[in-house]
This record gives C-alpha cells, structure tokens and sequence, in this order.
C-alpha cells in the first residue's frame, strides 16, 4: 500500500489512491513525553500555524488557505504510550477539480516549509504579541476542558491513576508552566526539535514522481537517527482500587474506572485484548452496554476502550449519582464473567465482525489511512491492514480469558452530583 | 430510472420513485470499500400538531414524539436492529432533528442484506405499553445529559428566545413532563402518518451495482402495502416577526462565560432554488464579515473578546430562516455590543472583489472536499433533497453567486431580531 522514499532528513511515505477529491501531506515529529516539554510541545504546536515571516498574522495565513481553495494547515500533539508526536498537515483539494488551471502542491510545500523554516520570529524569539494570545488561549482552553464533566472525570482518572508513568502526563500541557515560557525558549525548543525528533512525512491521495522533485525543492530537515519508544506496559504499586468521589453542581455524574493490563501490544495477547474490550463494552452489543443501560436502565451512555499504547483500560459511564455503587458492582461483575470464562460465541463473533469491518472501512478516510500506517511507524512493526484482520478473526476464547485475567482495577472516579448521598 | 451525471466532479447520482411514493437515490462512488445507506422521513421535533392519516381533525401530540419514535424503532418483533445489523457486520445509528429524522447503516459487507434491513426495521413498529415505560427511563436520562452540557444548552436556547409559537421552539427530546405523558396512541399516530414512503427517501452511497440494488429495493417494497399517499395537513404557524425574548442569563456550572447571539429572519422563501442562493450568498455574506480571515475577527482576538471557540451559522429549513454567532469569551456585555454594532453597522461595510473571490474559492473547495466522506455526502444530499434541492445545484450556486448577491443580503440582518443568551459560570 504504501511507498516510502528516502528524502533529506526524513522518510516519505506515500500511499497512492485517486479516489479522494484532495492530497494531504502529513509531517510527524516523535520524540519523547515528558513532564519538562509538555506544555513548550503544545504551544509550540499553536504557535507554527499562526503566522510564518511572509504571511505574519492568523488573518494572512488564513488568507493564503482561502485562495489555495479552502486548503487546511492544522498543526497538533498527541500521546501515544511514552511518545509525544507533533503533526503538521495539509489538506488540499487535487488540481483536477480547480475551475481552470490551477495547480496548489508547490505553494503548499513551500507553506509547510515555512511553518519550521521560515516562522514569524525576531532576534531568534517568536512573535511576543501572537504567543501571548496564544497563551492566554491554551490556559482558557485547559480551564474549558473542566466545563465538558465527561473529559474532566476522565483527565483526573488518568491523573490519579497514572502517577510515575507516562499516563499521568497530558499534551494539553500545564497551567504553571504556561507563564514561563518565553518567546526565545520556545524558538530555541523548535531548533531542538528539527535536530532531534525523528520525522516521518506522508503524502496520501494522487501521487505522481514527479512530484518528489517538489518535495526536494521545497523540504528537508537535518538528518538524525534517533528512535523513540511509544509504547510501554503501565505497572505502579497499587494493591487495591483507590476510590475518588468529587462532588459538583451538575445534574448527572460522570463515572470512569480506570484498570491497568499487563499486555505487551506487540504480543498475540493485544489482539485478544482487542476484541475482549469490544466484547466488554466497545460497542452497542456489548455487555456493558447490554446489562447497564438496556436492562437496567441506568445510563444513556456507557463505553469501555483499551489504550494498548499506555496498556490501560477505561469504563466511562454517566448515571445518577446515587446509582453509583450499583453500577460499579454490575461493571465488576461483568468483567468478572470474562475472567470466568462466561464469553457467548454470538458475542464473539459480533465483536469480531464489528471490529473487522471498521478495519475495513478506514481506507476510505484519508486520515484513518494515513493514522494506520503510522502506527506502524510508530511500533516499528510492518503490518498490513489484512495481516491485522487476520489476527483479529484468529483469537481464541482461551486467549481472550488469558487476557481478560491480566486487567485490574486500578482507580475508580466518581465525579456527582450535590444529590449524593454515600449512605445508599 | 434517472441518471445525473455531474461531470464537474466526477459524481454520478441514479435515482427512481417507486409506486408507493418512496424516492430511492444511489450515489456509486468506485473503490471505495464503505456502503453507507440513509433512510429519513420528513418528520422531525416540529411536527407536534397534525392531521393524522386516516382522520379529519388536527391533533396536538407531546413534544419529542419524532425522537422517542427514533429510539423504539429500533425493538423488532424478536430481538433488536442494532445486533441484527451487528451480525452482518454493519454499525446502525439513528437521529432526529427539528425537521428530521433518519436511520443509517455503515457497512463493508453483505451491502444488500443491510438495504433490506434498513427498509425493513424503518416500515416495521412493535410498541408495547411495557416497552414504552421503559425507554422513558433511558430518554430522561439523555434529556438530563443534555441539560447539563452548556454548549446545547446556549446552542438552543439562543433558537427558543426567537419564537414565540413555532415550535422550532421545543426541545429536540421534549421534556421529562412531555417524554412521561407520551402514549401509545400518539406514536402509533405519528408513525402511520409520517412514516409512509411517499414522505421519506433513501439515500445509499458506495460501490453499488445500480441495477441490482433498484431492483432489490422495488421487489422489498411491491411485497409490502401501504394507505394511499397523501399530503400531510399540518398546523398554520401564526409567529410574528418580534422576536420572543431579548436576553437570557443562566448560570451552570462552567469556567467561563458563553454567548450565543441569534437573528430571526422573517422574509421565508418558498422556491427551492431562491432558497439554495439565498444560503450561498448569506453564507459568504456570514465569512466576509466573521470568519478567521476578516478584519473583525482579528481585532476582536486581539481585543480578547473572542477565542477560537467562534464560530456562526445560517439556518434555514422548512418555514423557518435565522443566524447564530457565538462563542466561549470574558467579556459577555462587549461580545454583544461588538455583534450588536456590526449588524447595526452593516450597510456602511464593503466588500472588495477580491474578498469576495477568495471566500468563495474556499467554499467551493470545502463542499467538493467533503465528497470524500460517505456519511457527510449523505446526509448533506437527504438534508437538501427534502427541501427537494440537489448537492450538485448547490455547487453550481456556488460557481455562479455574484457580489451583488451578497450585498442583497444585507437588509435580512436587522438588530430589532436579534437575541441574547448568556451563559454564566455560577
């Protein structure tokens, strides 16, 4: 599926398909997470789509876009296990479709060249005036995040629970180190990364050869030869559930249990954790789902999904706060029956084929395409799309009980309502 | 059987009416490995006060009747859609708006067996006055959800405070009084009369064969009956142009403040294609003055009035027409006086030729990007075909607006019908 080119200080990989009406060219830095760099990576990554030395402010740069037919220049961090990935990409619709003659890949590079290279810098520090409404705007966005109560309960499940492992740490980056940063640190934190982050672009959509001459003229980046590790098996001291229950002005709590899994994701266990999580509680047939909302009515909403990069799993539900001992029982007892054995074939072909199918139809999402052979990437591992279906039709119930009995409960969060009462 | 060759983009749309008036649409899109099938009716959270099918005299159900429809639709005579279309390794979903609603299927295999599931769950409704008890428990908790999430809350309200009788006005999911008082006589009234083919459409995309799949469909249907088809009498809304309520302040539980300004626009067009060019130039209109390459953008950025939660939207659908702009900012009072001054403003605003150019490149690209996602395609064709209107028309409307196009929208913004919803943190 995917052709890779060796370029100047990075691999391009492209993936070839005329069946999208746009190209979109992806740059992924790698490096690793830390507590340190958290919040220079976030910022950073608001900073590089803002405004470059020739397109100086948000309006030029979106400006530019407009003319360029709607293109897009999204810049991101996100975590996968120990490792912290800086994006940059585009999205463009592909010459073909332009009214008259137009041809959009050369300015776009060029952009995306600039965005490293050529950022709106002054005596080596960024923009004062756009980092500090950059600032501001990543300390409100932070703060909004407690106002979605499904995300907060969430981050403090991951906060409490992770502590000493990479888990606890979050991209969106800290408050406290916001005001620290300066415009110099942060232009001497991009140089760094150009030298040391390992860097990987894709290209997916039309691809013609002679487009490499393109990317030779427009981007290359120093050359290194550091890998970084992504994913890991999360391990702390706990013996025994830690329960937290935060009480706030909101009609319906939020419940999330947080359970580690002592699964290595490059083991056959992965892929039956995978269809064991689906089974729990990763779809509209599962048990969780079945026995929580449908019979007893408790929630509208209730989901499990397993992180096979930080080797963690989550149960998220929202229910009336004083059900929350009920619920939390029926979820035990669900995970329970699995580690018993008690798994229906029906379940297990359903999970299967829901799985399979979504497998199947992420080659027609340009992202999902693109996301998946990065994962690959990532875990250093050359694994097609078929191969990994495979794996997943061939787990066994045995293989599933295996792994079901490697998940403990680690941290349970409540966050409820001022109607709680902890005596029912 | 038509066929609707839009060489512009390489998109190709058949379509065919079957005898009992449902319109069938297959949109073919090669290579790619999703089928993706949605069936709506013309039923949504408005359609409270009706003549149903087989009566004489207009009768008034409780609100949220469309969706708690949408929810039981999906009980079969032994078992469930949603785990028969897991078998067959599809996802079902379902949802209903204030003028719709529509029932999907997104699948990578066995295509034909989840069209006739589709058709089939969607024409079939077991209600029991036991199985009706028990939803009520489920869609009070996702009224509760609701309630307490701060973006619909300002998202919603903002539309309420526009209206004083048209019941664009009632919550999507009615209310926990309305949802606890809904009988089995009310869905079974609604459905009969909405759910008839002659008001629905199904809509498929994927790497369909055209003549199998039509023929698939009219075998399902020719085995089936149904009462003749007949137009739907529904209330008269009388609503006066004066907007409902000026201002609404609610504290919940948030970090920090939200606005939501909201116009009432009352000149409501009738023809679908003076509809169509009115929603490409107030769209453009909308981008020149607000997006993130205007110049009121910029300074109220700098200004902090606004952050990058902003954003707006024209609505308009059925008999109802109007505009929201909103946003997470500090400063509330300043949020709605900037908005306030720019409609108040807005005949002395002018716009350049190369402006209005460059915001219209960019909306062409986007609508001709989004042909690569299956489920926008269609769900953007089953939103505008009922208001009997083609994706494609849409694009040729694009192409050809003009300035003056966009200049004519100007008077449609009017202060006097603007309102203000405010949220607080407490």
């Amino acid at each position: 599926m995917e052709q890779v080119y060796q370029m100047n200080g990075y691999k391009l990989h492209v993936i070839h398909t005329k069946k999208f009406k746009t190209n979109m060219i992806s740059i992924k830095f790698q490096n690793h997470l830390t507590r340190e760099t958290a919040t220079q990576r976030k910022l950073l990554s608001l900073m590089l789509n803002m405004a470059t030395s020739s397109l100086t402010s948000q309006k030029e740069i979106t400006r530019f876009l407009e003319e360029h037919y709607g293109a897009s220049l999204n810049t991101s961090v996100s975590t996968k296990g120990e490792a912290s990935i800086l994006s940059v990409s585009s999205m463009f619709i592909n010459d073909h479709y332009i009214p008259g003659k137009g041809a959009l890949l050369g300015d776009i590079l060029q952009l995306l060249n600039d965005v490293f290279y050529a950022p709106y810098v002054f005596e080596n520090a960024f923009n004062d005036k756009i980092l500090k409404l950059r600032k501001k705007e990543l300390v409100e966005r932070i703060e909004s995040l407690k106002d979605d109560k499904f995300s907060y309960a969430l981050d403090r499940t991951f906060e409490m629970m992770g502590e000493g492992n990479p888990l606890e740490i979050t991209s969106m980056g800290y408050v406290d180190d916001i005001k620290n940063i300066d415009g110099k640190d942060l232009y001497q934190y991009l140089l760094e990364c150009l030298e040391n982050d390992k860097k990987d672009v894709y290209f997916v959509g039309d691809f013609d050869e002679s487009y490499l001459e393109l990317f030779n003229q427009h981007l290359s980046f120093p050359r290194n030869n550091n890998e970084y590790r992504s994913y890991y098996i999360f391990s702390n001291q706990r013996d025994y559930p830690q329960e937290i229950i935060e009480i706030q002005d909101i009609t319906q709590a939020k419940l999330s249990l947080g359970y580690k899994v002592d699964c290595d994701r490059l083991s056959r266990e992965y892929y039956a954790m995978v269809v064991l999580n689906a089974i729990f509680g990763g779809f509209s047939e599962s048990q969780l789902f079945q026995v929580v909302r449908e019979q007893h009515s408790l929630c509208y909403y209730i989901h499990s999904s397993y992180d096979a990069y930080n080797s963690v799993m989550v149960v998220v539900s929202a229910i009336e706060s004083n059900n929350y001992k009920q619920t939390v029982a029926l979820i035990e007892q669900e995970l329970n029956k699995l580690k018993d054995g008690q798994i229906s074939h029906d379940l297990i072909s359903l999970a299967k084929n829901m799985l399979i199918a979504s497998l199947e139809k992420s080659v027609d999402s340009p992202s999902t395409l693109l996301a998946m052979n990065y994962a690959n990437e990532l875990i250093h591992r050359d694994e097609s799309i078929e191969e990994y279906i495979n794996h997943i039709q061939s787990v066994t119930k045995e293989e599933m009980i295996k792994a079901a009995q490697s998940i403990e409960l680690d941290t349970i969060f409540l966050l409820a309502g001022k109607d709680y009462n902890e005596n029912n | 059987m038509k066929t609707i060759n839009y060489k512009r983009i390489d998109e190709t749309l058949y379509y065919d009416q079957l005898e009992n008036g449902l319109k069938v649409y297959i949109l073919k899109k090669e290579n790619f490995s999703k089928t993706y099938g949605l069936f709506s009716t013309k039923f949504g959270s408005i359609d409270t006060t009706f003549i149903p099918l087989g009566e004489k005299t207009m009768v008034k159900v409780p609100d949220g009747v469309a969706h708690f429809l949408e929810h039981k639709m999906f009980e079969l005579e032994d078992g469930d859609a949603s785990y028969e279309f897991a078998k067959l390794g599809a996802s079902t979903n379902a949802f209903t708006s204030s003028s719709r609603t529509a029932y999907l299927f997104n699948t990578a295999s066995h295509e034909k067996e989840c069209i006739e599931l589709l058709l089939d769950f969607v024409q079939d409704i077991h209600l029991s006055d036991e199985n009706i008890e028990k939803e009520k428990g489920i869609i009070n908790q996702e009224i509760n959800m609701y309630d307490d999430d701060p973006d619909w809350r300002y998202y919603f309200g903002s539309i309420q405070n526009l209206y004083h009788n048209h019941p664009i006005k009632v919550d999507i999911a009615g209310t926990n009084e309305s949802v606890n008082k809904t009988s089995k006589k009310d869905l079974e009234r609604c459905y009969h009369t909405f759910y008839h083919p002659s008001n629905m459409i199904l809509f498929l995309i994927g790497d369909l064969d055209i003549e199998e799949t039509f023929s698939l469909i009219q075998k399902n249907q020719e085995l089936k009956s149904f009462d003749n088809p007949q137009e739907i009498i529904k209330e008269d809304v009388i609503e006066p142009r004066d907007i409902f309520k000026q201002e609404e302040i609610l504290k919940m539980d948030v970090i920090m403040p939200k606005v939501m300004m909201s116009l009432k626009v009352n000149e409501i067009l009738k023809n679908p294609i003076d509809k169509l060019k009115r929603e490409v130039a107030m769209n453009l209109l909308l981008d020149i003055l607000y997006s993130e390459s205007s110049v009121l953008y910029e300074k109220w950025i700098q200004d902090e009035i606004i952050n990058d939660t902003f954003g707006y939207s024209f609505t308009q659908e059925r008999d109802y027409c109007f505009i929201q702009i909103g946003g997470d900012t500090k400063k509330p009072q300043l949020f709605k006086s900037e908005i306030q001054k720019s409609v108040e403003n807005i005949d002395d605003f002018s716009i350049d030729e190369d402006q209005f150019e460059r915001v219209k490149k960019k909306n062409i690209g986007s609508l001709i990007s989004l042909f690569n996602n299956l489920e926008s395609t269609a769900n953007l064709f089953s939103r505008y075909l009922l208001e009997d209107v083609l994706v494609f028309d849409l694009l040729e409307t694009m192409m050809n607006v003009t300035l003056e196009d966009v200049e004519s929208m100007k008077p449609l913004l009017q202060k006097k019908y603007m309102s203000c919803f405010i949220i607080e943190p407490k």
